[in-house]
């Protein structure tokens, strides 16, 4: 805009001059962001290089039949076409995977919700409790932890030990096609560190005076639970039931270690990450595999997105 | 707190860092490097990094590094790593594999090497063979076993059982294992392993019948007619209390480990030789081999002796020479062949087979002598599995577990698993 009131001064023209303005007010930019460019530099590199760029590699690998050896052969949409009609095996890992999805989600958010709730009461020593909840967090995914799962709950492991006290005779939990799935969904629930502490952070930002005010008034506990504490958590609740739902989605490790890759017995536990992780490095069909891999991505968008448009019907933000 | 050095430890430290200065101006000037790769235990990598540093301290000028991995992760590792055109000079492989790899072009094919700097002279014909696909020699093989039924002898003695022999029936078998069952003499323990979705007996069985797992050309090798057989006879064993029950074989993660013998669930399964070390190794019990049953007292063994791993030579080598004669030591050095011992199956060489005759210890001369025992029980090596074999064997474990479960239907099983193979195998 000042460009315009100043008048170029002999032989430089217009363009040239507003050029060097430009180049300088880049450079002046860079001079002063440099820093910031720098910091951000690492993961800069990270997204474009372990994340955006493969990312779109699988892309274009999805459209190809690839064996990793030879370089990769156009196929066209051959590879969704497959998916989409003829592979009873991608029905059977979605189905283990919403079944997977729809009890882990609900039952462990419930059960972080309740013991943040339970943490919230002013305990004494509550940053140990915080630290043990949350231990298995941390834990969950690793090898040894799915290891002590197959020991828990095979036919003769502690569970059915316990069990046994009652005069019940468990099944071998782990490697029966109609339970191996749940043993995996209560690995999961156990999991409930992470939202726990987020709930809890929700939890500290509800005002005590309503409490104080509601049960003045005469409001039971439960009242309180349902009336106050419930809709002003809404947000957290909200954002738990997203990223867990996402991480569900993903869960891996605890399937492949469980059946030993297989994800046996009879697809039980066929997560579909793991069916993924089978067709590409199994079976040698990476380009099969990441065209799973963008459904994968396809689905989760879905269901994100449903969660946010039917947000706005259950979801309060006090303003 | 103050840190004192004892003088000796400072002459030591100082030796030890001209050492390693020198160690980096060689490595600068000319020396070769070679990587390795295999799959395998703790014990195995043990001594296979002896026998590098013995190849390198007669060689010097050669470093070698060595990487290992469970059978799991190895494949993924080797598939990225071809693929990534940083493939190790020196790999481990699987006779499951090698057609998919030498097809492709990852493995260099090795015979102009012969004999001059690869002398595999007194190796079983038959295993050089094993190795070669389309005519050339893409690996050579570091010993042979054979599949085997691993027992429990104790769990036997104690159920008052005799030990089966060369010539016992399927039928006599699944009598003995109803009988230990019943004998209830340990907690939780059937007579033998499910073996229904065990690919190694479900091919020997085949063999019986004078049918085979995959024909020459690639192809599905049996009908019908002999899978639902197959998965019928099981399901009969299975009633009668003769085999594990479905859930419990479905514990066995097809590793050592996870094997029902292992896990104290059968007192008999089944496995290959070259693994009995590991399985004495985990059991306090007596082990011991054996074939694998018969369909009929006189029906053929079904056996053969299989390369159980070769080493190949990465068609990306930058120093091919050097890998073929680092492989050629390996197998055909007699002071190798000691540290080496029966680990990887028996060698192939004649003269190392003396070599390490001599010198083996009591676990190792059981695999020995059930590999040299099996006699007229072993025939010839079957052709490589084709491209989709690995996915055919998840499938017929798979289908072998709705059996178990009840799901399916024997016969329906064995028409299941026909149409599925086929389709894999069409699919490539």
């Amino acid at each position: 805009m000042s460009n315009a009131m100043r008048t170029p001064a002999g032989a430089i023209s217009v363009e040239r001059y507003q050029g060097a303005v430009a180049e300088g007010r880049f450079r002046r930019l860079w001079n002063a962001n440099a820093p910031g460019y720098l910091f951000l530099l690492p993961w800069l590199v990270g997204f474009f290089g372990l994340t955006l760029g493969p990312a779109l590699i699988s892309l274009y690998l999805s459209f190809t039949d690839y064996d990793m050896l030879q370089s990769p052969r156009w196929v066209g949409m051959a590879n969704y076409v497959r998916i989409a009609t003829a592979d009873p095996k991608f029905s059977a890992a979605m189905d283990v995977t919403l079944t997977y999805v729809v009890f882990s989600v609900p039952f462990k958010l419930t059960f972080a919700l309740l013991v943040a709730m339970a943490l919230n009461r002013g305990l004494r020593g509550l940053t140990v409790y915080r630290a043990i909840f949350y231990l298995p967090s941390l834990l969950g995914g690793s090898v040894a932890i799915a290891v002590l799962w197959r020991q828990l709950f095979a036919s003769d492991g502690l569970v059915n030990a316990a069990l046994s006290q009652f005069g019940i005779e468990g099944p071998s939990w782990i490697s029966h096609p109609n339970y191996s799935i749940y043993t995996l969904v209560a690995l999961s629930v156990w999991q409930f560190g992470s939202p726990m502490i987020i709930f809890l952070a929700g939890l500290r930002q509800i005002p005590q005076d309503m409490y104080e005010a509601a049960s003045l008034d005469g409001a039971s506990k439960f009242r309180q639970f349902y009336k106050i504490t419930l809709p002003l958590l809404t947000p957290v609740i909200f954002f738990n039931a997203v990223v867990q739902t996402i991480e569900a989605f993903k869960a891996f490790t605890p399937a492949f270690i469980i059946s030993g890759g297989t994800g046996g017995p009879i697809n039980s536990t066929l997560f579909y990450t793991l069916y993924l992780y089978q067709e590409a490095f199994g079976n040698f069909r990476m380009g099969y595999a990441s065209a799973l891999a963008w459904i994968l991505v396809v689905i989760i968008a879905i269901f994100t997105a449903f969660s946010f448009l039917t947000s706005r019907y259950w979801v309060h933000y006090d303003d | 707190m103050t840190l004192r050095v004892s003088r000796r430890n400072f002459v030591a430290g100082g030796a030890a860092l001209l050492s390693l200065s020198a160690l980096g101006t060689s490595a600068l000037a000319q020396e070769t490097r070679l990587r390795l790769l295999w799959w395998g235990s703790q014990p195995r990598a043990d001594r296979t990094n002896k026998v590098s540093q013995l190849y390198q301290t007669k060689n010097p000028g050669t470093s070698i590094t060595g990487e290992f991995l469970g059978w799991g992760d190895y494949w993924p590792r080797l598939a990225t790593q071809v693929a990534g055109r940083n493939a190790p000079d020196v790999i481990q492989m699987d006779y499951r594999y090698i057609v998919q790899y030498a097809r492709r072009g990852a493995l260099a094919p090795l015979e102009s090497y012969m004999p001059a700097k690869l002398n595999l002279d007194d190796f079983d014909k038959a295993q050089i063979e094993g190795g070669s696909v389309d005519g050339h020699l893409y690996g050579v093989s570091l010993g042979a076993n054979s599949a085997a039924t691993v027992l429990n002898t104790t769990a036997f003695k104690e159920a008052g059982v005799d030990l089966p022999t060369q010539a016992t029936t399927w039928e006599e078998f699944a009598r003995m294992g109803a009988e230990i069952t019943k004998s209830g003499k340990r907690k939780g323990m059937f007579g033998i392993a499910d073996g229904s979705g065990a690919e190694p007996l479900f091919e020997n069985w085949l063999r019986q019948r004078g049918k085979a797992l995959y024909t020459a050309d690639g192809k599905i090798g049996f009908g019908v007619e002999d899978a639902s057989e197959w998965y019928d006879m099981w399901a009969k064993f299975r009633e009668a209390g003769a085999c594990v029950p479905a859930d419990i074989q479905a514990l066995d993660k097809n590793d050592i480990e996870t094997n029902t013998v292992s896990l104290g669930k059968s007192a008999a399964g089944f496995a290959h030789s070259n693994q009995f070390v590991a399985y004495q190794a985990m059991n306090k019990d007596k082990l011991a081999l054996t074939n694998y049953m018969r369909i009929k007292p006189d029906s053929k063994g079904g056996h053969y002796r299989k390369p159980s791993m070769f080493f190949s030579v990465s068609a990306q080598s930058k120093a091919v020479d050097k890998a073929v004669d680092y492989v050629n030591f390996f197998v055909k050095n007699p002071e190798a062949a000691l540290l080496l011992d029966v680990e990887r199956g028996i060698p192939e060489s004649a003269a190392m087979r003396e070599v390490v005759a001599t010198k083996l210890d009591e676990n190792g001369k059981v695999a020995l002598a059930y590999v040299s025992g099996l006699g007229d029980l072993a025939g010839k090596l079957p052709p490589p599995p084709p491209a989709g074999a690995g996915e055919a064997d998840l499938m017929l474990r798979n289908i072998a577990e709705q059996v178990g479960f009840g799901q399916l239907s024997p016969s329906d099983g064995g028409k299941q698993l026909v149409t599925e193979i086929t389709q894999i195998l069409a699919r490539g």
